[in-house]
């Protein structure tokens, strides 16, 4: 073997290496890492939670006008942790809910119903920051019946139930059945979930926790 | 021809390795977006009585086919609407019987409701007693963008016909007695609610707020009409578009990363391997010539 020919064998190994290298790579980067997200709570039958009365409800008659309700301060849901103040949300130009500021406080969008007063009080909070968990990061943890509690600024509380939780993607997101008009008092906490997208930073999907006043 | 050899077989296991690791990676593209159909599966229905010489009656409401009374409604007596009960979708029969009667007493009259999931139902009792019926009205529940809805439910027997205006807005025109007009979009704000009927009328300021459906009821009161003014449902003033940026992705899953960039030094290294193999044989082959010569 002359010098030459060690000269071309040693390159084709050198090319080999790189190679092996290039390899090696891609063996380590080719698995994703799991997500921290709690996985979703299993939707339960709804139809559960009216289980045929054994003795008849008796309804009571409206007596005059309902009361005016104050704006909410706090949320409280002792199920999932979650103890925050309300920040107030306007429209963004879009025509969305503005998102709360900071990803560790809720936010309540003004234009909607005052919880406890008739309509869909609307509620928005982070799932995640850039680095760690969002207030909202345990909310597609609820469940049907799981308890929600608001303060208000006159120092009042007012209890709501969950009745659902709904994953919508954010392309077809059912903005009537979410935001409209209820005959009763409502309440939807709102977060990101489903798959994120990198390429806009951006999940694909929301999650709707529906909830209705206690009674 | 030993370093030929083994420059081969390692080119073939590495392409071999490469393929392994990209097949599954790119095949694994299944979707894992989607949004639950699962449905609340409940509606709302109020019963009313709004019948001015019929005497007070105990309503009942019952699932279809099912003997027991959901809900039992006491001494309704003319004016008297309930709140809107939350009842699981389904048939129901609305049953009245005079107040205090016994629940098994065959009823004075019967209607059936058919509730579905997420709609809002009124059940009126109308007309004079000799000709009382109940109705099933399937009330709104969304409003044109900035803007209230408003009906007009004429419950008097003293005045056949009535007008109705809020602000300059004529509502509803002669509307006969014991009918129901359908919702009307209007420009919300704090008006007055004017009901005439020839020198007869009344009064009411009624604040109407953008995304709230009304309900306004004219009535036989004691001093001539009264108007009672229903808020059917309320949702937000306005009326948000779509769904939020809640997230950063701090916690989200990763997906595996390209693995272009690998894949090209790879082919790097190979195309280097190969390169230099053909150089090593023609190298070789040169030789062997000369020698031959």
């Amino acid at each position: 073997m002359t010098t030459r020919e060690r000269w071309w064998a040693a390159v084709a190994y050198a090319g080999l290496a790189v190679a092996i290298a290039g390899t090696c790579g891609l063996m380590l980067t080719s698995h994703g890492t799991p997500g921290l997200r709690p996985a979703a709570a299993a939707q339960l039958d709804t139809q559960a939670a009216f289980p045929a009365p054994t003795a008849p409800i008796v309804a009571a008659l409206p007596s005059g006008q309902p009361a005016a309700v104050a704006a909410p301060a706090t949320l409280s849901i002792p199920e999932i942790g979650v103890s925050t103040r309300l920040t107030s949300l306007g429209l963004t130009a879009q025509g969305t809910v503005q998102v709360p500021p900071t990803t560790s406080v809720a936010g309540w969008y003004s234009h909607s119903p005052r919880p406890g007063a008739v309509g869909p009080a609307i509620i928005l909070g982070h799932i995640d920051s850039l680095s760690g968990p969002g207030v909202f990061f345990r909310l597609p943890t609820l469940r049907p019946g799981d308890p929600v509690y608001l303060r208000r600024a006159d120092g009042s509380t007012v209890e709501f139930v969950v009745t659902r939780v709904q994953t919508y993607l954010k392309a077809r997101f059912p903005t009537e059945e979410v935001y409209g008009p209820t005959p009763d008092a409502e309440l939807r906490l709102i977060t990101c979930g489903g798959a994120f997208d990198a390429s806009t930073s951006h999940y694909l999907s929301n999650i709707v926790v529906y909830a209705t006043e206690a009674a | 021809m030993k370093h030929l050899w083994n420059i081969r077989r390692a080119v073939l296991l590495l392409v071999a390795a490469v393929l392994l690791l990209v097949a599954p990676a790119a095949s694994a593209t299944a979707s894992t977006a989607g949004s639950s159909t699962a449905n609340a599966g409940t509606g709302w229905i109020r019963l009313a009585h709004l019948s001015p010489n019929t005497p007070a009656v105990d309503v009942y409401l019952y699932s279809f086919g099912n003997p027991d009374a959901k809900i039992v409604l006491h001494h309704v007596g003319y004016g008297d609407v309930s709140p809107y009960l939350a009842v699981p979708a389904g048939e129901y029969s609305v049953a009245m019987r005079g107040a205090g009667a016994a629940p098994g007493s065959p009823p004075v009259l019967t209607a059936s409701a058919w509730v579905q999931a997420g709609s809002a139902y009124t059940a009126l009792a109308v007309g004079p007693r000799t000709d009382l019926r109940v109705r099933v009205y399937h009330d709104d529940l969304s409003t044109p963008s900035g803007r209230a809805l408003v009906r007009v439910v004429q419950a008097s027997m003293k005045h056949p016909q009535v007008t109705v205006s809020w602000g300059g807005a004529v509502l509803a025109s002669k509307l006969p007695f014991a009918s129901v007009t359908s919702y009307q979009p209007v420009a919300p704000g704090d008006q007055r609610v004017a009901v005439t009927s020839g020198a007869d009328g009344a009064k009411s300021a009624v604040s109407l707020t953008a995304g709230s459906i009304h309900t306004l009821i004219v009535l036989d009161g004691a001093k001539g009409l009264e108007v009672v003014n229903l808020e059917d449902a309320d949702g937000s003033s306005q009326l948000p578009q779509g769904g939020a940026q809640t997230g950063f992705g701090g916690t989200a899953p990763r997906g595996p990363e390209s693995p272009l960039p690998w894949l090209t030094v790879i082919a790097g290294g190979v195309a280097l391997a190969a390169g230099a193999g053909l150089g090593l044989r023609r190298r070789r082959f040169g030789r062997a010539l000369s020698s031959a010569a």
